[in-house]
């Protein structure tokens, strides 16, 4: 397939252009660590790679602001950040070896168009809660802006929301501005071992609907996991006050459970297994009942129950029903291509729905030039 | 401001109209003069305009036969809730239905199993967490207009309120919505389960001010209300040094619940109206929230009051409840205690990179000056959302254009500097004609397609937002079947 660069964003709309000329479409990617993700995108076009587009444009650490090109490493910023004692507060992670490809090649504007947010989601939001503007260019090949560059901000329609999670199917990022969080110095585990899922996740919503602001609140394996962050003395007194709450069980306290939390936003259990990955969100009530009706041989949960990961058998798409009845819906995040053709990967939606997602798109790229068919059919 | 002119033709039609909304909701149609006077207008209050009539729909069928009945029939329809917005979002027109949703006042489910409560449009923000307070739990955004403002005007304005920068706007409270859109389809976006099945498009209909759709039902998450809060108030001699102290305390990595900077001329007004005995201040105060468990909150307000004192202030902590409210009593009244000082006000809302600060009040008194109106300055500081009140008499010649013009110099300033032009009161007819300020042509043309995508006929709360309106036009699509292109082994490169 030819290929197009693209360093800056005159050359988006050089490619766009060309692109509409030849009524040919183009395949986003830049780090190329999720393009296993979604439907497999009409193959007659052109790649359009923008991983040159790269790099910190400017970073506030004073106004919790950070603007960078959508290329940029997701570990350069998370470096970047760090040096500042801040970071992303919807943790997201590097999904390249859930997805077959090597680590280190996700890049921020990945995560933001595939919304890989990590555990800290149940308390800090999603990526859609965090990118407060953005630059791009549309399929009509217009550079655009929406957002802006401060924390808050309601002036016109909120086009960030819908770009976070859109596969790259609306328009082509050429820079991103995030709004980041202080960092707190210090994390802290529990983990309450040799819990019933039942059990566990009416333990992890207690503590949900506590005022102890838990940063993670995940079930493994018969562990329910809990994340605290903060000061020294206002860690001991959450612990000793989760303690409390969670009662007469065999609880450890752990500084190592960081590593956990971050295996698990990156989906690493599943990462050497034969086996297709799903992601389920459901109300979190519903954890318990989805808990005894999946069928699979390995399943996390996570935001207090309202996500789940869960492997099944190659070619099944039982997690969808199951994810229904529990009251929300699944998307297939690993299997093979064939598999990814015949299961929709996101899920399927209602004809008015569709409908005005079609019109959604095409207020974007009318000509189905972006990701043809990533998402949905025209979509 | 030029208001959009009305279409005579519609106006000429106004007894079928209202025939027809009689139809559809028998007890709910306001039509007669005196009647309609009461819809004539919202917080904008420099701006009246009856509507050509008002219906109160009961339930989300009712909706959405009123917006089935106006598509078929090319009737604008403005959606309402209190009508407390400062931007204009609810200002009626002559030629149009004003939806009021007010009657949808029902609390339809509180489930503290799933953190959220269902409700409809036109219940007030304030229910909310009175509903479910008993039980440990608050529904954050919190609006200064939280007794009267609604659900539904929440949502369209994405509004904010006092502790957003801790806890976020409306956007980010909010799991699910029920909307309407023009032609009366009915869509559910997100619920309990969080996150956007497919595009994200309850985040689009967030804020949008009533233009892509009705918004008849709402999934709200409430938080457990934090056991402990503490206050304390700064007093700065000069602004610089109350900014540095703001932009310590955030590099410090706190981030507090509330922090609000108020300048001179405020705290002056408001010791005169109702003296909640606040230390010299010729920079202007600061008032500080820290809430969450005791030793959070302790440590917080240890590290605030050494940034505070380091940077040169008189530093006030509240050791009981009653020193808190009355710390807070002089924040809450200004609005009122500059209303005293003038008949009219402006209320003024733009957002600047916090570091601007001591410029961008620096440029406001010498427009002050320059316009010859009064004005003073309450600020979120934590998240740089400035509003500045313009005080100024309706009835003297010339003086609302003087306000409305020193209004849209201040907003410009703040995109100027690198802000925005609305941090939480949204655009409405106010600061339509300043969007070009902050958004190039084809910035906006990309907002208005979305416009077209959800309401092509520009239907719902026209004049509103954009200052032009264009025709939705129909794009030259290329036609992709099952994700594949026409022709696919034709060669195209
Ligand atoms: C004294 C005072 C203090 C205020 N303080 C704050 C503050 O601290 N923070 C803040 O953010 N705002 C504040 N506001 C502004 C205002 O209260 C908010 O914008 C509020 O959300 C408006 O709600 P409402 O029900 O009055 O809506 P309205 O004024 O009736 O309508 C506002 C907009 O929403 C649309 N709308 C209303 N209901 C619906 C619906 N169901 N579906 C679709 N569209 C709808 C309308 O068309 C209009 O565009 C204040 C206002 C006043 C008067």
């Amino acid at each position: 397939m030819p290929t197009h660069i693209a360093s800056n964003e005159d050359e988006i709309v050089d490619a766009v252009m060309t692109a509409r000329e030849w009524r040919s479409p183009l395949e986003i990617v830049a780090g190329g660590s999720k393009r296993n993700y979604g439907r497999a995108v009409t193959t007659m076009g052109s790649v359009l790679d923008v991983s040159a587009l790269s790099g910190i444009i400017a970073y506030e650490p004073e106004e919790l602001i950070l603007t960078a090109a959508p290329g940029t490493p997701l570990a350069e910023i998370e470096a970047a950040l760090a040096q500042k004692n801040q970071r992303l507060g919807f943790e997201p992670g590097d999904w390249g070896p859930l997805l077959g490809e090597p680590a280190g090649l996700a890049t921020i504007g990945g995560a933001i168009c595939a919304d890989t947010n990590g555990s800290a989601r149940v308390k800090f939001g999603a990526a859609r809660d965090h990118l407060l503007g953005f630059r791009a260019v549309n399929g009509f090949g217009e550079a655009f802006k929406a957002g802006g560059k401060v924390v808050k901000n309601v002036t016109g329609f909120d086009l960030p929301k819908l770009v976070c999670g859109s596969f790259g199917t609306l328009c082509v990022l050429s820079e991103v501005t995030l709004r980041v969080f202080p960092k707190p110095p210090l994390s802290t585990t529990l983990i309450v071992r040799g819990v019933e899922p039942e059990e566990g996740f009416t333990l992890l919503r207690k503590l949900w609907s506590s005022p102890l602001d838990a940063t993670g609140l995940a079930f493994s394996r018969g562990n329910a996991l809990i994340r605290f962050e903060g000061d020294k003395d206002p860690l001991a007194e959450k612990c000793a006050a989760a303690r409390t709450l969670i009662g007469a069980r065999d609880v450890i306290e752990t500084p190592e459970g960081e590593v956990a939390f971050r295996a698990l936003g990156r989906g690493e259990v599943f990462v050497d297994e034969p086996f297709d990955v799903w992601r389920a969100i459901i109300p979190p009530a519903a954890a318990a009942q989805l808990a005894s009706e999946i069928d699979s041989p390995l399943w996390l949960a996570d935001w207090a129950g309202a996500l789940f990961w869960i492997a099944t058998l190659p070619g099944s798409d039982a997690v969808r029903d199951a994810a229904a009845r529990a009251g929300g819906y699944a998307t297939l995040v690993r299997a093979d291509e064939e598999t990814r053709e015949r299961i929709a990967v996101f899920e399927p939606e209602d004809a008015a729905r569709a409908a005005l997602t079609k019109r959604v798109k095409d207020a974007f790229d009318p000509m189905g030039i972006f990701n043809p068919g990533r998402m949905w059919d025209g979509v | 401001m030029e208001l959009l002119e009305a279409d005579t033709d519609i106006i000429a039609n106004t007894a079928d109209i209202v025939a027809a909304l009689r139809a559809i909701v028998p007890d709910g149609v306001v039509s007669d003069s005196a009647g309609l006077a009461a819809f004539d207008g919202d917080a904008l209050t420099a701006y009246r305009q009856k509507p050509l009539v008002t219906v109160l729909p009961r339930d989300a069928e009712q909706v959405a036969a009123v917006l089935a009945y106006a598509h078929a029939h090319g009737v604008p329809v403005i959606p309402r809730g209190a009508g407390t917005s400062l931007s204009g979002g609810s200002l009626p027109r002559a030629d149009a239905i004003l939806l009021s949703l007010t009657r949808m006042s029902r609390i339809k489910e509180i489930d503290y199993d799933n953190r959220c409560v269902v409700t409809e449009p036109g219940v007030t923000n304030l229910s909310i967490t009175r509903a479910v307070e008993g039980r440990g739990f608050y529904y954050a955004p919190d609006p200064s207009s939280q007794i009267a403002c609604t659900v539904g005007g929440n949502v369209a304005e994405n509004s904010g309120g006092l502790h957003c920068l801790k806890y976020g706007l409306t956007t980010n409270n909010l799991l699910g919505v029920e909307i309407i859109l023009v032609d009366g389809t009915r869509l559910r976006l997100g619920g309990k389960a969080p996150g956007a099945r497919g595009l994200d498009l309850l985040g689009v209909v967030a804020g949008s001010e009533g233009l892509l759709g009705v918004v008849v039902e709402a999934t709200l998450r409430i938080l457990p209300k934090p056991p402990v809060t503490r206050t304390l108030l700064a007093a700065f001699d000069t602004v610089p040094a109350a900014g540095q102290c703001v932009a310590d305390i955030i590099a410090a990595g706190i981030v507090p619940a509330a922090m609000e900077f108020m300048d001179r001329r405020c705290v002056d007004a408001v010791e005169a109206h109702c003296a909640p005995g606040y230390p010299k201040a010729d920079g202007g105060v600061l008032i500080i929230d820290a809430d969450g468990i005791q030793a959070e909150v302790d440590h917080a307000i240890a590290a605030i009051a050494d940034i505070a004192r380091r940077n040169g202030a008189e530093v006030r902590e509240a050791h009981e409840e009653t020193e808190r409210a009355r710390l807070w009593s002089g924040r809450k009244a200004a609005f009122p205690a500059m209303g005293r000082l003038a008949p009219d006000m402006l209320c003024m809302d733009g957002t600047i990179p916090r570091r601007m600060l001591p410029a961008v009040l620096e440029r406001m008194s010498a427009m002050s000056d320059e316009y010859k109106l009064g004005f003073c300055n309450v600020f979120h500081a934590g998240d740089g959302n400035l509003h500045p009140l313009i005080i100024f008499d309706v009835m003297k010649p010339g003086e609302l254009d003087r306000a409305e013009a020193f209004g849209a110099a201040i907003l410009r300033l703040c995109v100027e500097v690198g802000g925005v032009l609305t941090g939480e009161h949204g655009v409405g007819v106010e600061k339509r004609d300043l969007m070009p300020d902050m958004f190039s042509d084809l910035d906006l043309a990309q907002q208005q397609r979305l416009k077209c995508a959800f309401d092509a006929e520009r239907l719902l709360n026209p004049g509103k937002v954009f200052p032009t309106l264009s025709a939705c036009v129909e794009s030259g699509h290329m036609h992709v079947k099952d994700g594949r292109i026409p022709f696919p082994n034709l060669p195209r490169f």
